[in-house]
C-alpha cells in the first residue's frame, strides 16, 4: 500500500517539442497527484495528453522538467530505459482504451504479469489474483482465455492487471472509450473504488464529461499550458 | 521473470506451430548432416588406421621404395638392424594374389615371424590343431579368419595361388586371430613369397622399432642421408596425415554443404522470429511498458530462438547418428567420394564433437534470432502499442547501398583470386558468402528501381496496390526476396557447376576412351601367356595398345602419385593425351613425362620444367612435356612413354589394353577374349559401358546435392509464404480499409499473390545473377582449389530458367496462403479494433 503521506506523483516543469518541427507541444507543466486521489486530464484531440500521459511513464522523453513517482527520489526523466522500466515495473499500473490483454496467456496469468516483473514473491501471486478477480466480478474467470471474454470483461483484467502489484500510481488512457455507456459507467466505478481502497493517485487521460466529472479534479491541457 | 519467459515461449510455440516446427526441423537437418558427416569420417579414418595398424603394426619408421615396383635391397635391411639405435627392422613383401580362380585378388604379405613379433604382432600367424604341415617357415600360408569366411575354405585346405599366369598350391596351415572383420589377408613367410613372386635380393619394406631414447627425427634425418634417392623412411605420423589428407578437401566441401543446410536453418529461424515479433508488437510493447526491460525484450527472442535450437540440434544429433549408421552399414565409410570404398567403420559418438554440433545447432538458431531480437529490442513502446510494428523502410540511403554493394563486389573478387590457404578453398567460400551477401543487401534498390516507375503508371487498382506496396522495399517483402534470392542463387550455382563439371567428363572421356574394348588385370600384370597370344597374327584386332600402372611417393604426406606407362608417341602424345595447354618438345637426350592437371596444381610443376622421378632407385631427371587433363586421379599422374620408362630401367609388365577390332570383328573380338577373362579373373568392357558406369558413377556422387537444393528451394518458398503472411497480418487494418473502400475480397486476395509474385520475382532474377557468379566461382575457384579439377563454365540455360519459372509458380501458390488470409480479414472487426 503506498505511503499516504506523501504525492503519488509530482510533476514540475516538464516540457515537451514536437521531435521534426521544434514547436512546443507543451511547457511548463506543474502538477501532482495525492494518494487516493484521482485526476482527470481532458483537453482537445492533439493538444498532447497522451504525449504528456507517455512522457510520465517514461515511454517518451521530456525535453525537461521532472517526474517523480511516489516515495522514490527518482526522477523518471533522468533515468534511462532500463531504469524506467523498472520504475514502471514497480509503481505504475496502466490500463487503456484498447484493453491491451495478452491473448496468448490466461486471465490468471495476465493479472500475474505485473507481479512477475515486480518480483513480488510467487507465494503472494495466486492469492492476489484470486482476491483481485473477485474484487473486479471476475471470479471463476482464472483459466479462461482473453479470446472467451467481452469488452467489458477484458477491461475488468485490466483493471485487475494494473492494480495487481499495488502501484503508487496508476495511468489510463481513455479506459472507458471502447465500451458501451452501461459497460463503462460500471468499469469506472469499478476503477475508481479500486483506486481509492489502495490509496493509489490515478491520472486519467479522457474526452468524456460523465468520467471527468466522477474525479476528484479536472486538469485541462491548453496550447498555453495546463489549466 | 522465468515464469513468464517460459509462459511465452509456450504460447508461441501453440500459436504457431507449424512455422515453429519447420524451423526447428531445418535446424535439425543442417546438424544432422554435419554431424552424419563428422560420424562416418571419424569413423572411416579411425577403422583405417585399424586396418593399416593391423598390416603395417605399429613401427616407428617404415623404410620402403619411392616407387611401388621398387624394393628395400637386402643389403640395406641388415645396415639398418646393425644400428643401434634400431631395435628391430621387420621386413616385408607385399603381393596381390588370386585364391582359387576367385576374381578379385587378396593381398599377400611375406614376414619374418620372429622380427615381426615385436613390430606387427597383430598379423601373427595361429597354427590350427588339425593341420598336419610344419608350420609357416616350411611354406603354408595363413588367412585372416574373415577370408576364410568369404572363401569358404577352413585351415587345412589345399589353395591355388595365382598371379599373372603363373599358379602355385599351398595349404592354409591356420588363421590370423588378430585380424578385423575387415581384413581379407594371407601371411606367409617372406622367403617363400621372395622365392615365388620377388623380388630377389629385395624386400618390399623394412618396418623399424627404434630403441626408446632414440629421438625419431633425428635418427630419420640421418638414416634419410646415407639411404639411396630411391628409397624413403616414412614417420607414423605421415601414414596419419596422408589418410587425413586423402579425404581432406571432400570432407570440408560435404562440411560446406551441412553449414549451407544449418544456415537455411538459421534463415528459417530469422523469418520466423521476424514474423513472430511482428505479430506480438503490441504485446512485447506492452509489456515493456508493464516494466519489461529492452535487454529482457531483447532476450526473451533469443530465448525463444534457443528453444527452437535446442530441439533442433537434440533431434540432429539423433538423426545425424541414424544417417551415419545408416550410410555406414549400406555404402561403408566412404562418404561417396571412394576414398575409403570396402570397410564398414563402427559408428562410436565422442563427447565433445557431440557438444560442438549441439552447440552449433544452437548457435545457427541465436544468429536467426538475433536482428528480430534487436528489432524488438529498439521498438518504441509508445508507437508499437499504438500501431503495432513499425517496419523500418531505409535503414540506409541508396547510395550507401550501391557503395556497399560495390564495395562487396570488389572484396569477392579479390576473394576469389586469392590461392588456397591450408590447401583448402577457404577466400573461395567466404567470397560464395559475400555474392550472397551483395544480393541481399541489394533488393531493395532493384526494387524500387525495378517497380518505383511501374508504381507511377495507371494500373488495375489490386495490380496497383501491390506495386506500390513491394515498390516501397517494406522490411518483410526483403526478407521474403532474401530467402528466395539465397535459396535460389545456391540452387542455380550448383546446377551450373554439376552441368559444368558433366560436360567437362563427357568430353575427357571422349578423349580417355579412343578404342572400341579395355581389358584390364585385377591389380595384378596381364598373363604373358595372353600377351604372345595377341602379339601373333591370327587375332581379330587391328590395333592392340599396351598400358602399366605404378605409384610413386613424391611427397610422404601426400597420397602416392600414379605413374602411368603407355605407348605414346613422343613426338604426338596430344593423340592420347587431352592436354590443357601447347605441348612443348623435349630436349632430344632427355626423357620426357606429360603430367596430370593434379600433379600440376598440387606440386607446381609447369610444361618445359624438369622433374625429378623416383624410379627404380634412383631419381631419375625428366622433362615435363605438357600438363593433361585427368577427373580420375585426385592426386596427380605422371604419364611416360614406353620407351623412356624402358630406358630408365623400368620393366613393363602390362596391366591394361586398348583393343581395337578388326572392322566387323567387334563379336569375334569379345569371343576371343572370352576365355582369358574366365581364366584369369580379368575385366573386359567395352568403351560405352565405361563411359556409362563413368557418368552414372558421377550423377550418384552428386545426388546428395539435388536433394540439398530441393530443401533451400523449399525453405525459400516456406520463407515466402510466412512473411507474406505475417505481411497481410501486418498490413490488417490497411487492407480491411481497402476493403471498406470497395475492394472486394477477390481483389484484396489478387494484390496479395501479386505482391509474392513481384517478390518471387525480384528474388530469382537477382538469384540468378548471384548463382551465375557462386557457380562461376564453385567452377572455376572451388573445384581446382579443393580437387584440382579445372573445367569451362557452362550454364544450362534451359533448366535454370524452367527452374526459376516452376519457383516462380511455387512462389505464386505459396502467396495464395497468405491471399486467403487476406480474403478471410474481418474487414469490420479490424477496423473497429484499435489493437
Amino acid at each position: 500500500m503506498p505511503n499516504s503521506s506523501c504525492p503519488m506523483l509530482a510533476v514540475a516543469d516538464l516540457a515537451k517539442r514536437y521531435a521534426d518541427v521544434g514547436r512546443p507541444l507543451f511547457s511548463g507543466i506543474d502538477f501532482a497527484v495525492a494518494a487516493g486521489e484521482i485526476v482527470a486530464l481532458v483537453g482537445e484531440s492533439g493538444i498532447g495528453k497522451s504525449t504528456l500521459l507517455n512522457c510520465i511513464a517514461g515511454l517518451e522523453t521530456a525535453d525537461c522538467g521532472s517526474v517523480h513517482i511516489g516515495p522514490h527520489a527518482l526522477d523518471m526523466v533522468r533515468l534511462d530505459e532500463a531504469a524506467r522500466a523498472a520504475l514502471r515495473a514497480r509503481n505504475i499500473g496502466f490500463v487503456f482504451q484498447a484493453f491491451h490483454v495478452l491473448p496468448t496467456l490466461t486471465v490468471a496469468q495476465n493479472i500475474i504479469v505485473p507481479l512477475l516483473l515486480a518480483r513480488v514473491p510467487s507465494g503472494e501471486h495466486a492469492t492476489r489474483t484470486q482476491a483481485l478477480l473477485e474484487r473486479v466480478g471476475l471470479a471463476g474467470f482464472a483459466d479462461r482465455w482473453p479470446a472467451s471474454l467481452s469488452g467489458g470483461e477484458l477491461q475488468r483484467v485490466a483493471i485487475a492487471r494494473a492494480l495487481v502489484h499495488r502501484p503508487a500510481l496508476i495511468l489510463a488512457d481513455e479506459p472507458t472509450g471502447n465500451l458501451d455507456p452501461r459497460t463503462a459507467s460500471d468499469v469506472l466505478s469499478l476503477l475508481l473504488e479500486r483506486v481509492r481502497e489502495q490509496r493509489a493517485g490515478a491520472l486519467i487521460v479522457t474526452h468524456s464529461q460523465h468520467v471527468a466529472q466522477c474525479c476528484d479534479r479536472v486538469l485541462t491541457l491548453t496550447a498555453n499550458g495546463l489549466a | 521473470m522465468n515464469t513468464l519467459a517460459w509462459w511465452l515461449i509456450r504460447a508461441q510455440f501453440r500459436t504457431r506451430r507449424t512455422a515453429t516446427l519447420l524451423s526447428m526441423l531445418a535446424i535439425a537437418l543442417g546438424v544432422a548432416l554435419g554431424y552424419a558427416i563428422h560420424l562416418i569420417n571419424d569413423a572411416a579414418l579411425a577403422d583405417f588406421g585399424r586396418a593399416m595398424k593391423t598390416v603395417q603394426g605399429d613401427p616407428d619408421a617404415v623404410v620402403g621404395a619411392r616407387d611401388s615396383a621398387g624394393g628395400v635391397p637386402v643389403a640395406t635391411i641388415n645396415a639398418i638392424a646393425s644400428d643401434p639405435a634400431v631395435l628391430v627392422v621387420a621386413p616385408v613383401i607385399e603381393t596381390r594374389v588370386r585364391v582359387n580362380s576367385v576374381r578379385t585378388p587378396v593381398r599377400l604379405i611375406g614376414l619374418d615371424v620372429f622380427s615381426a613379433a615385436a613390430v606387427m604382432p597383430w598379423l601373427l600367424p595361429r597354427q590350427d590343431d588339425r593341420s598336419t604341415t610344419g608350420g609357416i617357415l616350411d611354406g603354408d600360408v595363413y588367412a585372416s579368419p574373415s577370408l576364410l569366411a568369404k572363401l569358404g575354405l577352413q585351415a587345412g585346405a589345399t589353395v591355388t595361388l595365382a598371379r599373372g599366369d603363373r599358379e602355385w598350391l599351398t595349404k592354409i596351415a591356420g588363421d590370423l586371430p588378430a585380424t578385423g572383420p575387415d581384413d581379407l589377408l594371407l601371411v606367409a613367410d617372406i622367403a617363400w613369397v621372395q622365392e615365388r613372386f620377388g623380388p630377389n635380393e629385395a624386400v618390399g619394406e623394412g618396418r623399424v622399432r627404434l630403441a626408446p631414447e632414440v629421438d625419431l627425427a633425428t635418427w630419420r634425418t640421418a638414416l634419410q642421408a646415407r639411404l639411396p634417392p630411391g628409397l624413403l623412411v616414412r614417420a607414423a605420423e605421415d601414414d596419419r596425415t596422408r589418410v587425413s589428407n586423402l579425404s581432406r578437401a571432400y570432407r570440408v566441401n560435404l562440411n560446406v554443404l551441412a553449414l549451407v543446410a544449418l544456415l537455411t536453418g538459421a534463415f528459417l529461424v530469422f523469418a520466423t522470429q521476424l514474423t513472430a515479433i511482428a505479430q506480438r508488437s503490441t504485446q512485447f510493447a506492452l509489456l515493456g511498458v508493464l516494466g519489461l526491460s529492452p535487454r529482457m525484450r531483447l532476450l526473451q527472442v533469443l530465448l525463444e530462438g534457443l528453444a527452437i535450437g535446442i530441439p533442433g540440434a537434440v533431434v540432429g544429433l539423433g538423426l545425424g547418428y541414424a544417417l551415419a549408421f545408416a550410410f555406414t552399414q549400406i555404402l561403408g565409410g566412404d562418404l561417396g567420394g571412394g576414398y575409403f570404398s570396402g570397410s564398414t567403420p563402427s559408428i562410436v559418438p565422442q563427447p565433445a564433437p557431440l557438444l560442438g554440433f549441439l552447440a552449433l545447432g544452437c548457435v545457427a538458431s541465436l544468429a536467426g534470432a538475433l536482428y528480430p531480437a534487436y528489432l524488438n529490442r529498439v521498438q518504441p513502446l509508445a508507437q508499437a502499442l499504438k500501431t503495432g510494428f513499425a517496419q523500418s523502410r531505409a535503414a540506409f540511403s541508396a547510395r550507401s547501398r550501391w557503395l556497399l554493394a560495390a564495395l562487396l563486389a570488389l572484396a569477392a573478387f579479390v576473394l576469389a583470386q586469392m590461392p588456397p590457404l591450408f590447401e583448402l578453398p577457404l577466400a573461395g567460400y567466404a567470397a560464395i558468402a559475400l555474392v550472397l551477401m551483395i544480393g541481399v543487401s541489394s533488393a531493395p534498390l532493384f526494387t524500387r528501381a525495378l517497380f518505383g516507375w511501374l508504381a507511377k503508371r495507371r494500373l488495375p487498382a489490386a495490380q496497383q496496390i501491390a506495386i506500390q506496396n513491394v515498390a516501397q522495399a517494406p522490411l518483410m517483402a526483403q526478407v521474403a526476396a532474401s530467402g528466395l534470392i539465397i535459396s535460389f542463387a545456391l540452387t542455380a550455382s550448383m546446377v551450373i557447376m554439376v552441368a559444368s563439371f558433366r560436360v567437362a567428363v563427357d568430353h575427357w572421356l571422349d578423349h580417355v576412351l579412343p578404342a572400341p574394348l579395355y581389358l584390364r588385370g585385377k591389380a595384378t600384370p596381364l598373363p604373358q601367356e595372353l600377351l604372345d597370344a595377341l602379339a601373333g597374327t591370327q587375332t581379330p584386332f587391328a590395333r592392340i595398345e599396351r598400358s602399366a600402372q605404378e605409384t610413386l611417393v613424391i611427397d610422404p604426406q601426400r597420397p602416392s602419385v600414379a605413374l602411368l606407362v603407355r605407348e605414346l608417341e613422343r613426338d604426338n602424345p596430344a593423340a592420347r593425351l587431352p592436354f590443357t595447354g601447347p605441348v612443348v618438345a623435349p630436349p632430344a637426350d632427355m626423357p620426357v613425362v606429360w603430367i596430370s592437371e593434379p600433379m600440376h596444381e598440387i606440386y607446381r610443376i609447369a610444361p618445359g620444367q624438369t622433374l625429378r622421378l623416383p624410379l627404380r632407385g634412383h631419381d631419375v631427371e625428366v622433362f615435363v612435356g605438357g600438363v593433361w587433363r585427368d577427373y580420375s586421379r585426385q592426386f596427380g599422374a605422371v604419364a611416360i612413354g614406353r620407351d623412356d620408362f624402358v630406358r630408365l630401367g623400368g620393366r613393363f609388365a602390362p596391366s591394361e589394353l586398348a583393343l581395337w577390332p578388326l572392322p566387323g570383328q567387334e563379336r569375334l573380338a569379345s569371343d576371343w577374349l572370352a576365355p582369358w577373362t574366365d581364366r584369369y579373373g580379368l575385366e573386359l568392357a567395352d568403351s560405352l559401358e565405361i563411359r556409362q558406369l563413368s557418368l552414372s558413377i558421377f550423377d550418384k556422387s552428386f545426388a546428395v546435392t539435388y536433394a540439398l537444393e530441393a530443401a533451400a528451394m523449399l525453405i525459400g518458398l516456406f520463407g515466402l509464404a510466412v512473411t507474406l503472411a505475417a505481411s497481410v497480418w501486418l498490413r490488417a487494418r490497411e487492407l480491411a480499409t481497402l476493403g471498406a473502400l470497395g475492394f472486394d475480397r477477390r481483389m484484396l486476395g489478387r494484390a496479395v499473390m501479386v505482391e509474392g509474385a513481384l517478390i518471387a520475382l525480384v528474388g530469382l532474377l537477382i538469384g540468378l545473377a548471384c548463382g551465375v557468379a557462386i557457380g562461376g566461382i564453385l567452377t572455376h575457384v572451388i573445384n581446382p582449389q579443393a580437387f584440382h579439377w579445372r573445367m569451362a563454365l557452362t550454364i544450362p540455360w534451359p533448366a535454370v530458367i524452367a527452374g526459376a519459372l516452376l519457383t516462380l509458380a511455387a512462389a505464386i501458390v505459396a502467396s495464395r496462403y497468405a491471399a486467403r488470409q487476406a480474403t478471410r480479414l474481418p474487414v469490420a472487426r479490424v477496423l473497429a479494433s484499435a489493437d
